[in-house]
């Protein structure tokens, strides 16, 4: 009943979407009247979502798709996660994340009627577009043909609670883009005032935010679930989702321009266009099965032509609408030698060549494959070596951009900035030299440590410190470059100077890490409701009366048949302690710890940057 | 000039959507991801016979020969299919030593399963807690491995093997 309900309230939501986007009339309608069509097809589109959600809360097994991913003995979270933990219903919580976008852009003012008819009938467009493709190729009401009383069960490294939140978050993210698009070109289309642009980086403030807070939870999930100590592991996957994070960066700093009346419209429309393109260009990938990768989901041909088709006529349509109503002429850009806007176009061609070259190494296989039949998978060294070198300068220069002036080459306060970089260089040279030193290692500090310090330096040098709303907002950009720096001081400790331990214990084994004696207790199996767990208890640093607890082992998921490996990691605030229990063998237990330096400082980092993302939004 | 910039991304665009649709086409598998372990030496293992527990095969075992090693259980049905080519690789090759590693299964099901079907494997290694197959890294079931005679993978595919792919794939390697 409810999957009917489902379905029907979905096709009668991309009905509306259709008569809207074919009535000639649609100028003509009342502006209230119009909203409200938007509005009840929005509330349709979560109608059928939330529909499938109750199917899962009670699970209904004559729904093929509640069947097929889930299973009655899950805790009540995981069946509701269980909705977009699998690709028919993540594709309905794409289109109602859509919906919702479209939703509330229904209630912007200070924006002419006819812009925001023309911007909300493009959305609806891409509404009916992926509306179909839920309709014919992944339909998550169809009917189980068979009669059952249990489900097959739901991949068992997605029952977690960090992985239950991360694909809403990061879909509100790429959906956002959406809307950043369609006002684009909305734009194009009206070629009216400037004011389009004020709308569009709001929007595009608040997707990227939430793109930042789901690929950071991403991130932090693969770090203590999948149990190989890194957060980041250039899979492609990860690749789909850091491209329109720092298209959407760029986007963001461009934005920024139209502020100081440089408005460099023809930039902003471009990247407006990227980000969603490459949104959608990411589904595809993920949605086709076309690249393998850690996050296993089904593939479909059928499915990833359909895609394919989608990105092909919203990404065609963008840019051709871009070639044949390019925007008029816009002031002559007022590059000096060093200013702010100079500094601003230099880092965004950084971004986007960055951008260019994930592209590059994403779709390369696929290249060479079509090619030479022959299959290479692309990784972490290829972006290393290319990725970041091509971002370091881009480092360097947002240390200073904030201060520097719109107008003109002089940099305030520039003798003040000089010593502080001397200063802090010989500290890193004298800390890399006791230390072990490290050619990664001394630049990532160095530029974490300066682009910190150089933003509290014109804090403090050219505002007056006052606690108050308004404060906060002027020092924003500041701010959320002291979170990058925080984040680059902690992926360059966790990644260069990471430390591993590799030991073959018996239960009540002590061993040293990092100085601390460890005592391995003892091995427990305990059965939970799905899944068994085995755990290995260890204590760390008993001589002291505080020894701390921690628990690293695997869970074995009875019903899929699958082991997830359970990390034990103990956070101190300069480092992660990550205990790995591995196999027994000759009654011995293989245990590895890894010791990863300031790990934490990479969510505070992000963490950070997207307070300054919310606080942008409100600003204006 | 600046039209020929305007114009990039619809060539970039027409360029990745050609080749990605060539791939789709041409009905290349996913099935057949590369393995992290390809070309790389068969982890190290053992695992004791599924009819003598005091049997035990272990990696050093297997070196020296050409090692066929398939991952099956009773219970996984895509096995059943590609069960009776393992004895014709085993008349045509009988050089080849054939591994079956039997996943999480009881040992009734499993000895009833080889009794019914018939038992093409030179050894039948037991994995009941499947810790073999997360050390060679398989997806799920069945799953084939061919090691050469210096340990090495050399071949992997994921899913029931067919004439075609033991003709057109397995073959040349042997």
């Amino acid at each position: 009943m409810s999957s009917l309900v489902g379905f029907l309230s979905l096709v009668f939501a991309i009905g509306i979407n259709f008569y809207l986007f074919l009535s000639r009339y649609i100028f003509k309608f009342q502006k209230q009247k119009f909203n409200l069509f938007i509005r009840f097809s929005s509330l349709l589109t979560l109608l059928s979502f939330f529909s499938l959600m109750y199917a899962y809360v009670v699970s209904d097994f004559s729904n093929y798709n509640v069947f097929q991913n889930s299973h009655s003995n899950k805790p009540l979270i995981y069946k509701i996660s269980g909705t977009w933990g699998n690709h028919e219903g993540s594709m309905l919580l794409w289109l109602c994340i859509l919906s919702i976008f479209s939703f509330f852009f229904s209630f912007t003012k200070n924006i002419e009627d006819n812009f925001q008819k023309l911007t909300l009938i493009i959305q609806g467009f891409l509404h009916i577009l992926f509306g179909l493709f839920i309709v014919f190729t992944s339909n998550p009401f169809l009917v189980n043909s068979i009669l059952v009383n249990e489900g097959l069960g739901l991949n068992p490294i997605l029952q977690d609670p960090g992985l239950a939140v991360h694909p809403p978050i990061l879909y509100a993210g790429y959906v956002g883009y959406s809307i950043v698009f369609s006002i684009a070109i909305a734009g194009l289309f009206q070629n009216t005032d400037d004011e389009w642009i004020y709308v569009a980086k709001k929007w595009s403030l608040i997707s990227w935010t939430f793109l930042t807070g789901g690929i950071a939870l991403g991130s932090y999930w693969a770090y203590y679930e999948l149990g190989w100590g890194g957060w980041w592991f250039w899979d492609p996957v990860e690749n789909i989702s850091l491209m329109p994070w720092i298209a959407g960066l760029a986007l963001v700093h461009s934005l920024m321009m139209v502020r100081g009346e440089q408005a460099i419209k023809k930039w902003i429309v471009f990247l407006s266009i990227l980000c969603f393109s490459l949104s959608v260009f990411g589904t595809f990938l993920v949605r086709s099965g076309i690249l393998t990768s850690v996050h296993s989901f089904a593939a479909d041909a059928s499915r990833g032509i359909f895609i394919l088709l989608i990105f092909f006529i919203v990404t065609g349509f963008g840019f051709l609408v871009f070639l044949l109503k390019e925007p008029k002429k816009s002031n002559a850009l007022n590059l000096l030698f060093i200013n702010k806007v100079s500094a601003l176009v230099i880092n965004n061609i950084l971004m986007i060549i960055a951008t260019l070259t994930i592209l590059l190494g994403t779709i390369y296989p696929i290249i060479i494959e079509v090619l030479y039949n022959k299959r290479i998978s692309v990784g972490g060294p290829y972006f290393n070596s290319t990725v970041i070198p091509i971002m370091i300068p881009g480092f360097l220069l947002m240390s200073i951009a904030p201060i520097l002036s719109w107008q003109t080459n002089k940099i305030n306060n520039s003798k003040k900035y000089v010593l502080a970089f001397i200063i802090l260089s010989v500290l890193v040279i004298l800390q890399s030299y006791f230390l072990d030193f490290n050619t990664w290692g001394f630049v990532g500090l160095l530029l974490g440590f300066w682009i910190i310090l150089a933003s509290i330096i014109a804090i403090f040098s050219s505002y007056k410190i006052k606690i108050n709303i308004k404060f906060f907002k002027i020092i924003n950009p500041h701010v959320a470059h002291i979170g990058v720096g925080i984040a680059i001081i902690g992926i360059t400790c966790s990644s260069v100077f990471q430390n591993e331990l590799d030991f073959n214990l018996n239960e009540g084994d002590k061993f040293n890490v990092n100085g601390k004696i460890v005592l391995f207790e003892k091995i427990e199996t305990t059965n939970e409701i799905n899944f068994q767990s085995l755990r290995g208890k260890f204590l760390f640093d008993i001589e002291k009366n505080q020894s701390k607890e921690i628990e690293a082992g695997k869970n074995y998921y009875p019903v899929s048949k699958m082991i997830t490996s359970e990390a034990g990691i103990l956070h101190q605030w300069n480092k992660d302690i990550y205990f790995i229990l591995g196999d027994q063998k000759n009654n011995e237990w293989f245990v590895k710890v890894l010791i990863n330096p300031f790990v934490s400082f990479i969510w505070l980092g992000v963490i950070i940057m997207m307070y300054s993302g919310l606080i942008a939004v409100s600003r204006r | 000039m600046n039209r020929i910039f305007i114009l990039t991304p619809l060539i970039v665009l027409l360029i990745i959507c050609i080749f990605s649709l060539v791939y789709l086409l041409s009905g290349k598998d996913p099935n057949k991801p590369p393995s992290a372990l390809l070309n790389k030496d068969v982890p190290i293992f053992e695992s004791s016979s599924l009819y003598n527990e005091k049997d035990i095969i272990k990696t050093k075992d297997i070196k020296n020969k050409k090692t066929l090693i398939n991952f099956f259980a009773s219970w996984c049905s895509p096995c059943k299919i590609e069960h009776p080519l393992f004895f014709e690789i085993r008349k045509k090759y009988p050089e080849l030593y054939l591994l079956g590693i039997n996943h999480k299964d009881p040992t009734s099901d499993a000895k009833k399963y080889l009794k019914d079907d018939g038992n093409p494997y030179d050894f039948v290694g037991l994995d009941s807690d499947g810790l073999i197959a997360l050390e060679f890294g398989v997806f799920g079931l069945p799953e084939t491995y061919l090691i050469n005679e210096d340990g090495k993978i050399i071949y992997k595919f994921m899913g029931p093997i067919t004439m075609d792919i033991l003709k057109n794939e397995i073959e040349p390697l042997l």
